[in-house]
């Protein structure tokens, strides 16, 4: 039997490929049902203008009833650096309540993106969090297993 | 005045002469005797005129040879000999003139036996002047290649036609069969044959005699007669009844059968490939007819097998059956129907005739590429399996183990039985190789996926139209389900057994809501999801229609609290009874013409405009299609266009309504998937095709005369898109009888003047 | 002319009671839209879960106080993980089973 995440994710992806996406967002890979590249960018005036970010988004079987992992792109070495957002680690793992806890099966990989693209959007100020060396020294590979405390609720 | 060394040298020289030929015999009786000598030998081997009776030969041959052995002391023998030879060749016109006279004869007559008497004659004529056997085989095969160098440029062209003829009639016929052992006249004719180097010299013809022979035979034995293998029994002829006749003509002078056998290796094995040759040609040339006729055919694949080990012909095969594939089969004349199961015998019987696959697979790809552009392959496919074909015949054999389909493998090295690919096998040969017949039709397109929807949707198909309470026939689709999801796989066939299931649940919960409360209503409930697309529909049923549906399905919430029914009201039967003022008539017809009848009882007269508003809208043509069923039956009137009345009382009938036929019986339900047209619609199309092809008709009638249907047929089948059965043919022709067009008699039909 | 009906196969489609309002039950819908699929798995309601092979009473659907419906079996799958708090998926307030109301038919 087929897993469950495959079902959603390949009517998901019937879906982007027959509606499209949301503007600023496109996808850029999804070759298998298990990682997907996104193409983020803000519109409008905003402190990221300009900016192309890459979301990566990993899946497992049990997707959507468990969560994606899903992070900002990094490639230290050909330059590519995740946004600077108090929220945003400099290692691409993100802080945001719908990554975790309120996360829902009712909600979709182009909710997230348009969700995280709003999260930039709103940002006032541009600046790494607070933690942010000491956390991408100790940082488990999938942002999942880190227990992020949500203590703003922009997002 | 001759010198002195002239005159010695001549007379050393007469000296020497005279020595020779006086040799040690005292004074000149050498001389004379040699003189005598010389005078004999020359006498005995003159060539004389075998016609004069007077002139004869020299009976004392001991009295030659010792003439002849004189002038051999004294070297002369040779002068002897040319002079001999000379005369021959001066003589040579008496052998002419009777040579003359034989061929002016049979020029005449015909009669191989004149050219029989012919070579007799001859025989004579070259026994009459041969030397001594005692003067040496040289000579006497000097004699004997002048002899017959003159002869042979002198016998005219007709000659070899007439030595043919003679060759032929020794062999023994086979119709009627005759003696096969030959009579010593034969024998002698042979011996004189050779005495006369004709056998040498017309070897070609001769084995072109055999050859002949052997083709006669086998077209007379061997065409059309497919049911058994012939080969055994032709190789039981040519020993018994043609290598006698070789023998005669090949190894006459065997002593031994050790011998024989040797001297007729080469053209015994000449013989033997060329029937083989005939007989392959003679199949290549049949092969279409014989795999129609498969699997009673089977004696001549077998021999065509066998045929082509020794022969290699197979390039050939391929092209004949590929042309007359082109020719008769791919055609828009041909049903597609026809063409799956020609497919199929001509994968069973390839196999039969060249296992390893590769002739196979030459013919196969322009049938296959032509299927695939058929758009009603895969449907024909399908239902065949299922068994909705009107023929028996299956073309899968239902003695094949059913297995998985096999996809098209990647070379498998570790095969013990691995083989590399025939010489002749073409790049994509290894690529293509699945070995059941499914597997091979299925093949035909790049995914099955095609072949599980059209089984989804003929499922659909047959299942609607179980209108009563007949449990086997859906254990009969079960069955076949359960036989398809070995070879599709179950997931492919999952959404039909949800549809069989919705089948048995439909009658447990008709079962229970009739037991709350009685209807007439007996609905099949689907499972929106999981059948094919289903035509939708505005069309509301009035009336006692609407009552009955809003009664049943609040039956079914009851019993179904979370669940409501939708009712799809352009499927299904209604079974009427209609009770009108002198009669009452019972139909079962689709909803849309239950519903306009209904209509009916409250006005007697009904315009179709308000009739298809009243229904919620309808398309007009079918509408009209509906209408035309109530007035096939009697039950309506068209008074006027568009405007309809209902008969209380019966009318004469008038003529048809344009279009649609009266259909009394049980319908089709609706669509059956993807928006396919109720059936009656095609056969309005049908009709209308044959209106055109019967302006062919009407003009091969007129040119030609009187035609036999299956001419009319054959001719039908050159018109783009004609595609009607003889037997629809027929039917037509029938009718256009009746309407007074056309008449037939003994089978000819010929327009009505 | 008395027109009686001796039989009628008629073909009908089953559905999940979803509405929430007492809607005639005609021709309401398209329901190849959005607005009929269960939110978790997005299959309609009236095909099965992605665990399930038949849809109907063995793949039936479970209606929320909140008025919002999924598949039985997607939404035990999410209440049976923590993350869930057992709350709805789309209005994250804490789930409560209604109680079956009896469909009102509209009658004439």
């Amino acid at each position: 039997m087929a897993s469950i995440s495959a079902k959603r994710l390949a009517k998901e992806l019937k879906e982007i490929q027959t509606e499209g996406c949301p503007v600023g967002v496109n996808l850029l890979r999804a070759d298998d049902f298990q990682t997907w590249l996104f193409s983020i960018e803000v519109m409008g005036e905003s402190l990221y203008k300009g900016e192309v970010q890459t979301l990566q988004f990993r899946f497992d079987s049990n997707y959507p009833i468990s969560s994606p992992a899903v992070q900002f792109l990094v490639r230290e070495n050909e330059g590519i650096r995740a946004p600077i957002h108090p929220h945003v680690y400099s290692n691409g793992h993100i802080c945001a309540s719908i990554l975790g806890t309120e996360w829902s099966p009712v909600l979709s990989v182009v909710a997230v993106c348009v969700t995280l693209q709003s999260m930039l959007a709103s940002c006032k100020k541009k600046e790494r969090p607070v933690d942010n060396d000491r956390y991408v020294l100790h940082a488990p590979e999938n942002p999942k297993k880190t227990q992020f405390h949500y203590d703003d609720d922009t997002v | 005045m001759a010198s002195d060394a002239v005159r010695a040298q001549v007379s050393a020289k007469w000296q020497e002469s005279f020595a020779r030929l006086n040799r040690d015999q005292p004074g000149i009786t050498g001389l004379l005797n040699f003189s005598r000598a010389f005078a004999i030998s020359l006498s005995y081997l003159h060539p004389r005129d075998i016609n004069d009776p007077t002139v004869v030969r020299s009976a004392n041959v001991p009295h030659v040879r010792a003439a002849m052995s004189t002038v051999n002391e004294s070297r002369m023998l040779p002068y002897v000999l040319d002079g001999y030879l000379d005369e021959v060749r001066k003589r040579f016109n008496l052998v002419q003139k009777d040579v003359e006279v034989f061929m002016a004869e049979y020029a005449e007559s015909s009669d191989p036996d004149v050219i029989r008497r012919l070579v007799f004659r001859l025989l004579a004529w070259y026994e009459a002047w041969t030397p001594l056997p005692d003067l040496g085989p040289v000579i006497l095969s000097g004699y004997s290649l002048t002899f017959q160098t003159l002869l042979f440029s002198n016998l005219p062209p007709t000659f070899a036609t007439g030595f043919k003829a003679l060759c032929a009639s020794t062999l023994p016929s086979a119709i009627p069969p005759s003696a096969s052992t030959p009579t010593p006249s034969d024998y002698k004719m042979w011996a004189a044959f050779e005495s006369l180097g004709l056998i040498d010299r017309f070897e070609s013809i001769l084995a072109s005699v055999g050859y002949e022979h052997i083709e006669a035979y086998v077209l007379e034995m061997c065409k059309g007669k497919w049911s058994e293998p012939m080969l055994e029994g032709l190789r039981n002829w040519m020993s018994g009844k043609v290598v006698p006749w070789m023998l005669l003509a090949y190894a006459r002078g065997a002593k031994s059968t050790e011998e024989a056998r040797n001297m007729l290796q080469g053209v015994g094995s000449r013989f033997d490939f060329h029937m083989n040759k005939t007989l392959c040609d003679l199949r290549t040339n049949e092969i279409f007819d014989i795999i129609i006729d498969f699997p009673d055919s089977m004696g001549a694949l077998v021999d065509l097998r066998d045929c082509l080990q020794r022969v290699d012909q197979r390039a050939e095969l391929v092209a004949a059956l590929r042309k007359a594939n082109q020719k008769r089969l791919l055609h828009p004349g041909a049903e597609t129907k026809l063409i799956l199961s020609q497919y199929v015998a001509t994968i069973k019987c390839l196999r039969i005739v060249d296992p390893p696959g590769v002739l196979l697979f030459k013919v196969a790809d322009p049938i296959r590429r032509y299927l695939r552009e058929r758009p009603d392959t895969i449907r024909n496919i399908v239902a065949n399996l299922v068994g909705d074909d009107d023929t028996g015949d299956s073309l899968v054999d239902e003695n094949e183990p059913i297995q998985p389909l096999q996809q098209a493998d990647a070379e498998d090295y570790s095969d013990p039985n691995w083989e590399p690919e025939p010489i002749d096998a073409g790049p994509d040969f290894r690529a293509n190789k699945p070995s059941d017949i499914l597997s091979t039709l299925v093949s035909i397109y790049d995914s099955k996926d095609l072949f599980v929807r059209e089984l989804q949707v003929l499922l659909a198909q047959r299942l609607l139209s179980i209108t009563d309470d007949n449990v086997e026939r859906v254990e009969k689709e079960r069955r076949n389900i359960e036989i398809l999801k070995i070879r599709f796989g179950e997931v492919a066939l999952q959404v039909c057994e949800v549809m069989l299931r919705d089948m048995t649940d439909s009658k447990r919960i008709d079962g229970h809501v009739q037991s709350q409360e009685e209807s007439v209503v007996h609905p099949t409930i689907i499972s929106k999801h999981f059948w094919p697309a289903l035509e939708s529909t505005n069309l509301i049923m009035p009336g006692q229609f609407q009552k009955l549906q809003e009664d049943y399905a609040t039956q079914f919430t009851h019993f179904k609290p979370d669940k409501r029914l939708r009712w799809l009201p352009n499927l299904g039967t209604i079974s009427l009874r209609l009770e009108l003022e002198d009669r009452t008539v019972e139909a079962d017809v689709p909803p849309l013409e239950a519903a306009f009848i209904e209509l009916f009882s409250d006005k007697n007269i009904w315009t179709i405009d308000d009739l298809t508003k009243a229904v919620g809208a309808v398309d007009r043509a079918a509408a009209l299609n509906a209408l035309s069923t109530w007035v096939d039956l009697g039950v309506l009137k068209e008074d006027e266009e568009g405007v309809f009345r209902l008969l209380e009382v019966a009318e004469e009938k008038s003529a048809l309504t344009k279009g649609g036929k009266a259909r009394g019986t049980e319908a089709n339900p609706g669509a059956g998937g993807d928006g396919v047209l109720p059936p009656v619609t095609q056969q309005q199309q049908q009709a209308e095709q044959m209106r055109i092809y019967w302006k062919f008709i009407e003009g091969m009638l007129t040119n030609l005369g009187n035609l036999p249907l299956d001419r009319i047929q054959t001719m039908l089948k050159f018109a783009p898109g004609y595609d009607q059965t003889v037997e629809q043919l027929g039917a037509f022709m029938e009718a256009a009888r009746r309407e007074g067009l056309v008449v037939v008699r003994e089978g000819m039909w010929r327009l009505n003047r | 002319m008395k027109v009686t009906v001796k039989r009628w196969h008629a073909v009908a489609q089953w559905r999940w009671d979803t509405q929430t309002s007492n809607d005639p039950q005609d021709n309401d819908d398209d329901d190849d839209d959005e607005g009929n699929v269960c939110g978790i798995c997005r299959i309609p309601y009236e095909g099965c879960c992605p665990a399930c092979k038949m849809p109907g009473d063995d793949c039936p659907l479970i209606w929320g106080e909140c008025t919002h419906v999924f598949h039985l079996h997607c939404l035990l799958k999410w209440l049976n993980t923590p993350d869930s708090k057992q709350q709805c998926p789309m209005d994250r307030r804490t789930w409560q089973t209604a109680e079956r109301k009896v469909p009102v038919i509209n009658r004439a």
